[in-house]
């Protein structure tokens, strides 16, 4: 996809050529030049109820406002310095439709009596419950479950949309201190020494529940134990956090320079 | 076989948690297979995708779930899985296997088997 796109060295040029001119046309082409990068990031906010040709054209038009404010004195690499911009710009197109169209009203309540479910029978039968289980708990087909469970999905773009969105009162509990008698400070200290420099871009708690999963081999309903919170909390935090991981070290291995220290 | 394009992951995510439910999957192991479902397929496709398809097979035998994936794309390989990856991997099924394939299509395979403490 390298093909036919101007390179680094040029690119910089024509930034300080758009510093200097203010031309339109200059713009354009640095737009232009960019795009792909917008696309890519319109594609992670797909599959929310929005079509995708919309999320495009909202994320351009990030770009160009990310092209008209960069300062290639400031040492930043384009991209990064736009991608936040970008984001930006599609958070606040889904903040003003507002989520609830994207996640249709009944899923969102399977969703919840699925949570509840779940955390239920794990207490009552000391184990994680089967998807049968469930539904015939919740009085609901086994398809349901796996809907409600994919809600969690979609409740993703929640959190990226609105900080501090649903359930995230939960964060207030102090749920870090609930580890018992491990010191979290160590807990993610181990965490970043595993998993690398990328993990520390992650919030606290799910730098801990990827530790705790992956090199502790707890299960979910484990680490929905340990730190209070429900099990559809703890595979939504999972999602997330891997969904990040898997972007983060893309856009570093892009060899764009933006990789965390 | 789908397009090798990451909105076609939902598919074969569900596809695996609805087969795991059959052979009477819990809530913990379902998760675990979608979580390695999304892996593998990431590591195939990107998050943008690759021209080409990608083509899934999934298998029951008894208590246990196979999923292969043979990844034909236009051009270049398919990225190493990173260590991370193979981290992941290693916590949520009972096998797993990526070929990234030098000319030759990229492939991968997992297995995950129901836990047995439980009757059903």
């Amino acid at each position: 996809m390298a093909e036919g796109r101007p390179d680094k060295a040029e690119l910089f040029e024509q930034f300080h050529e758009l510093a200097r001119t203010r031309d339109r046309a200059v713009r354009d082409r640095l737009v232009e030049a960019h795009l792909g990068l917008a696309e890519y990031l319109a594609r992670r906010f797909a599959n929310r109820g929005e079509p995708l040709d919309d999320l495009i054209q909202v994320a351009s038009l990030g770009l160009v406002k990310a092209v008209e404010r960069f300062d290639p004195e400031r040492g930043l690499e384009f991209t990064t310095f736009a991608t936040p911009t970008i984001v930006g710009e599609l958070k606040r197109h889904f903040r003003d439709k507002g989520w609830a169209v994207r996640v249709p009203r009944r899923v969102q309540e399977l969703h919840l009596l699925v949570s509840r479910v779940v955390d239920e029978l794990s207490l009552d039968l000391g184990r994680s419950p089967t998807i049968d289980e469930i539904a015939e708990r919740a009085g609901i087909s086994g398809d349901e479950v796996l809907e409600a469970m994919d809600a969690g999905a979609a409740y993703r773009s929640t959190s990226l949309d609105a900080p501090g969105g649903a359930n995230d009162d939960e964060d207030s509990r102090g749920l870090l201190g609930q580890l018992g008698e491990r010191d979290p400070e160590l807990v993610r200290a181990e965490a970043r020494a595993e998993l690398g420099p990328l993990i520390a871009t992650l919030p606290e708690r799910e730098q801990v529940i990827l530790y705790l999963r992956f090199y502790e081999g707890q299960t979910q309903s484990e680490i929905a134990q340990h730190l209070g919170i429900s099990q559809m909390h703890v595979s939504r935090l999972l999602a997330r956090s891997l969904q990040q991981l898997r972007e983060r070290a893309e856009a570093g291995d892009d060899g764009n320079g933006t990789t965390p220290a | 076989m789908v397009p090798a394009d990451p909105l076609m992951l939902r598919v074969a995510r569900l596809t695996a948690a609805g087969l795991g439910t059959r052979i009477g999957f819990s809530y913990d192991e379902v998760e675990d297979v979608k979580i390695a479902v999304d892996e593998l397929c990431f590591s195939l496709l990107g998050s943008k995708g690759r021209p080409g398809s990608l083509e899934l097979t999934y298998r029951l035998n008894g208590d246990t779930l196979t999923v292969e994936g043979v990844g034909r794309f236009e051009g270049g390989r398919a990225g190493a899985p990173s260590d991370l990856s193979a981290r992941i991997l290693e916590a949520v099924v009972d096998e797993h296997e990526l070929v990234a394939g030098d000319g030759e299509p990229a492939r991968f395979r997992l297995v995950k088997r129901r836990s047995a403490n439980r009757d059903g």
